[in-house]
């Protein structure tokens, strides 16, 4: 519904995964999460818990033991998810490329929707990221549009009133 | 009536002897059950003031039979080399006789019947009838022959009678028979499985016991010479300079049955015996004694300083007890601590001697005797049927015995969320202590008591409860548990009976929170119902860090060190001393 | 008036959360989240996509909030506090059933600690009831809201109160319940979306029931009660961001060792 997409924006929650990082960027992200940055007047919370969270900030070019967590995490975020890959190691491998432990980059493994550049990248760019994410965000809830249904009641309801013939009716209703 | 109540169960025995088939069994135990709860009720709903007197003949038949057990309990001390048990018969033995000497001739009934006897009657005979009935089937899967399962539930059924015979004792010394009967009766039925470890547990319990019967003699050896009285009603009434003395002695058996702190032991070590024996004599109803017996002598102990520090020393029972059952993983041995939490807490209330709190207490009493026969029968199930004991064990349970489990689950909310009588309980004791405490500042320790105890007890309960739930996503379907009969009904009937107890309780306070307690209930109801239309939702996993490994998470346990159980027993132990000394002092 | 307090109560305890972030926020010297954040948040947890792991779990999240609404409408209502203290108690115990129920080692380890911080303040809210019964005669919370001079006679118990309010609040130094960098927020961990949302709430009302507490003290006048609520609010979130978090049997020891003992005194000095 049109009503909760407005608040999509407001309070985006976040879930930071190291996926075989060294560290740098991880810091960048708390001092953007920090007082100085203040990440936290957008609504960001850190929550380090998947089922909870909107934006999967992930680091570092996943390492042979990392992915299956990365995937499993990716999994257990609830639609609709954002995923933003913090460093240059994330976007290709970085300074790893090649490496015989080292798969490359995230994009193999789980669809990414903002790159952030930077070996290590900066707190600037990963606000920036964030508020760039928050319209990937909008755009995919749009393209979800589960309807609001507290306990199935207003599927009931939609589906008797189509079994009636007036499905139509109930979607242009909604639209 | 009376004489029903007293006799039946007798001759139910012996029909169980006449009767060998197992179907007879189930009918006599079932006809039991009917008759006495009947009966019972029909007693406390038509209530008239009965005193009975006995005939010197089987006056003296009773006296006999007391040195003959005196005699039997110096005979186990010999035979099982038990230096305690020994000389604890070697000291009752002259005492009794020389009670029996000087105690003057009854001038009033040895029994007498009062409310709260009718009220006793009401848990011993349905709690009590509806464990005899369990016990039928528990003993057919016990791995003994015929003739001691018949044994083991004829025992249960003499206990009965016994039970009904001491709450309406009124001459000292036929109580003192009784309470010895109640030892003797646990001591057996502890020993009952023969092994070594019983056989020690049941000694235990038995100098344990007798300790507490070595009081009630010198209470009346002190009744008889002081005020000069053989009866307890004679003794509330008389008054005299040792009468302090007397009733502190008296009211000092009550801690030792009620197994509170330094006997703690005796009940712990009962917790080997067939479960009905823990339901039954351990938890429902002849532990109980211990605050029907300071109800009892309340009038006399009411503001006393022996009735204070009584109160007291119940109050810190209730919390010690909560907090050493913290400690303990298997079922029943947890169960038994709280039982020692919650008579101490009873005692308190009993020794506070308002006619609330004795009314209070009584209330604990009944809802007490109802939760916890159940648990214990529950528990009991989950030892035959799946061989379970400990709660580390009992991990997830409800998926693989979904009825057992409710029944547990059923326990312990009745044990501590409201409507249920012993959350009414706890709230209105703390309500009606407070209303004390600007007369008797001391009746603090009680309030700080049952707060600490009442939050300790449902850490310990929910903690429990908790190991039960803990379950997969719901995907795959409950497994359907096969229960019985023989267990059912009695799980059945007591689940019922609490229910009713609690409606009964509300109807007859006439106190408008009550009401509002049935909201909360209200609310966790009507939720259930919510559960297929959360079939919409998608099942996941829980959250491990993006590991797919299995998690059995740990309960906590709260260990005291070596030391602080030591000094926690000497306290408990002077503190029981002082009650005794206060006596003598005032 | 009680009836729209009681049915707005969620509504206003999101501003209290609202205005606590902010104002954490200022102490930090940042900007912080706007005030009605608790709300947007709220709204997106709606518009999620709900995962569960068994209905009774999700369930008992729901149980937990409305048993919760209702202690704080009895509290505004101005019922027996006692029973709210224990009605209290049982909305608790749901919350810990809840985290029970799942194989989940964060959840768990959240309902141990959370059952562990019960039986630490459990005792001294009753307590505190005891002791506006003694000074109030009664235990109603009309009763006690008609009379004055709490903070005269009680002063020990309500110190024992602002010692435990950092455990309800979920603050330092007494969050160990929730520790969101251990235990990733304790029971809480494992629900998501509207489920999510209830606890989320719950939280809401939490802050109410707390603070209404703490506005009993003031008695019969409301404008000192609100500013008495305003000082604690300030206190409660300095010492949050000046202090750092204790162990879970350090904090049990530490609220005995202080907020207990030193309510008992007052029990003790009332009734002398």
């Amino acid at each position: 519904m049109k009503f909760f997409n407005a608040f999509r924006k407001k309070s985006p929650w976040i879930l930071h995964y190291n996926a075989g990082s060294c560290n740098g960027c991880d810091i960048e992200i708390l001092a953007a999460l920090g007082p100085r940055y203040d990440l936290e007047r957008f609504g960001v919370i850190n929550t380090g818990n998947p089922k909870q969270s909107d934006i999967f900030l992930v680091t570092g070019p996943v390492t042979y033991r990392s992915r299956e967590r990365l995937v499993e995490l990716y999994c257990q975020i609830p639609e609709p998810k954002v995923v933003i890959a913090v460093g240059s190691c994330t976007a290709a491998g970085g300074v790893f490329r090649g490496m015989y432990n080292v798969e490359d980059g995230i994009d193999r493994y789980i669809p990414v929707d903002v790159y952030v550049p930077g070996c290590a990248s900066s707190p600037q760019l990963i606000i920036d990221a964030v508020v760039e994410s928050l319209q990937i965000l909008e755009r995919k809830s749009k393209a979800i549009e589960t309807p609001f249904k507290l306990f199935g009641a207003v599927e009931t309801v939609a589906g008797k009133l189509s079994r009636l013939g007036m499905a139509k009716k109930v979607t242009d209703a909604e639209d | 009536m009376l004489f029903f109540l007293l006799f039946s169960p007798i001759a139910a025995a012996l029909l169980l002897f006449a009767l060998p088939s197992l179907r007879a069994r189930y009918a006599v135990a079932a006809l039991l059950f009917g008759l006495l709860s009947a009966t019972a009720l029909s007693l406390f709903f038509q209530p008239a003031a009965t005193a009975l007197g006995i005939a010197p003949g089987i006056g003296t038949l009773i006296e006999a039979a007391d040195v003959v057990l005196l005699f039997y309990f110096l005979f186990q001390g010999v035979k099982h080399r038990s230096v305690p048990v020994l000389l604890l018969a070697l000291l009752q033995l002259p005492l009794y006789l020389w009670a029996v000497a000087v105690t003057p001739a009854a001038a009033s009934p040895a029994l007498v019947v009062d409310d709260l006897a009718r009220f006793m009657f009401l848990i011993i005979n349905i709690v009590g009838g509806a464990i005899v009935l369990y016990a039928v089937e528990y003993m057919r899967r016990e791995k003994s022959g015929e003739g001691k399962q018949r044994l083991f539930v004829a025992y249960l059924m003499l206990f009965l009678s016994v039970m009904n015979a001491i709450v309406i004792a009124d001459a000292i010394l036929l109580f003192f028979f009784l309470f010895e009967m109640t030892t003797l009766a646990s001591y057996l039925l502890i020993a009952f499985r023969g092994d070594g470890v019983s056989r020690r547990n049941a000694l235990r319990a038995l100098w344990m016991n007798q300790v507490g019967g070595v009081f009630l003699l010198l209470g009346a050896l002190v009744a008889a010479y002081g005020p000069g009285s053989a009866t307890f009603s004679g003794l509330l009434q008389g008054d005299g300079g040792v009468l302090l003395l007397a009733l502190a002695l008296l009211a000092m058996a009550a801690p030792v049955k009620g197994a509170s702190l330094p006997f703690d032991g005796w009940l712990l070590g009962a917790m080997v015996a067939p479960t009905p024996v823990s339901a039954i004599l351990h938890s429902a109803t002849m532990v109980k004694i211990a605050p029907f017996l300071i109800l009892k002598l309340a009038p006399g102990l009411d503001g006393t300083l022996p009735g204070t520090l009584l109160a007291l020393f119940g109050a810190l029972v209730f919390v010690a007890a909560s907090y050493l059952a913290l400690s303990r993983s298997l079922l029943k041995e947890i169960l038994g601590y709280s039982t020692v939490a919650l008579l101490g807490l009873m005692m308190s209330l009993a020794a506070v001697g308002t006619p609330e709190s004795m009314q209070l207490a009584m209330a604990l009493m009944l809802f007490h005797a109802l939760s916890k026969a159940l648990l214990f029968l529950a528990a009991g199930v989950l030892e035959k049927d799946f061989g379970l004991k400990d709660v580390e064990q009992m991990k997830g349970l409800v998926q693989r015995a979904p009825r057992s489990v409710s029944f547990l689950l059923f326990g312990f909310f009745s044990l501590t969320l409201p409507p249920f009588g012993l959350f009414m309980g706890k709230l209105f004791a703390i309500a009606s202590v407070a209303s004390l405490l600007p007369s008797q500042p001391w009746l603090v320790i009680v309030v700080t008591g049952i707060a600490v105890g009442s939050a300790l007890l449902v850490m310990l309960y929910f903690k429990i409860a908790a190991a039960l739930l803990a379950t997969a996503p719901d995907t795959v379907p409950v497994q359907r548990e096969i229960m019985p009969p023989g267990f059912m009904t009695p799980l059945a009937l007591l689940t019922l009976l609490s229910l009713a107890a609690a409606g009964g309780y509300m109807v007859q306070q006439h106190n408008s929170l009550l009401w509002l307690l049935a909201l909360p209930v209200l609310i966790m109801a009507l939720l259930p119902l919510l559960t297929r239309s959360l079939q919409r939702f998608d099942r996941v996993m829980p959250y491990r860090c993006g590991e797919k490994s299995e998690f059995d998470g740990a309960l906590f346990y709260v260990e005291p060190s070596a030391a602080a159980a030591r000094s926690l027993q000497w306290g408990f132990g002077l503190l029981f001393a002082a009650v005794a000394l206060s006596g003598a002092v005032t | 008036m009680s009836l729209v307090m009681i049915l707005l109560a969620p509504l206003l305890g999101g501003l209290v959360y609202g205005a606590e972030r902010v104002l954490r926020a200022r102490m930090q010297r940042r900007q912080g989240p706007p005030l009605l954040q608790p709300f947007y948040d709220m709204f997106k947890l709606m518009d999620k996509r709900t995962l569960i792991i068994h209905a009774p779990h999700a369930l008992l999240a729901v149980a937990h909030f409305l048993l919760l609404w209702l202690a704080v409408g009895a509290l505004f209502a101005g019922w027996n506090l006692l029973y709210i203290v224990f009605l209290h108690l049982f909305a608790l115990i749901v919350l810990v059933l809840a985290g029970y129920s799942v194989r989940s080692p964060y959840s768990q380890v959240g309902a141990n600690r959370e059952l562990a911080a019960l039986a630490a303040y459990e005792p001294i809210l009753v307590l505190l009831a005891v002791g506006f019964y003694l000074v109030a005669g009664s235990f109603d919370v009309s009763a006690i809201l008609a009379h004055g001079g709490y903070l005269a006679q009680m002063p020990l118990l309500f110190a024992a109160l602002l010692i435990i309010l950092p455990i309800k609040l979920k603050k330092s130094p007494f969050d160990t319940v929730e520790a969101h960098q251990e235990i990733v927020g304790g029971v809480e961990v494992e629900y998501s979306g509207l489920f999510y949302e209830f606890l989320y709430m719950a939280r809401f009302l939490e802050y109410l029931f707390v603070y209404g507490l703490v506005f009993l003290f003031a008695g019969a006048s409301p404008l000192w009660g609100l500013l008495l609520v305003l000082a604690v609010f300030l206190l409660v979130n300095l010492v949050d961001n000046a202090t750092a978090r204790v162990r879970t049997d350090q904090m049990v020891k530490i609220i005995y060792a202080t907020a207990f003992t030193m309510a008992t005194a007052n029990i003790i000095w009332i009734s002398l």
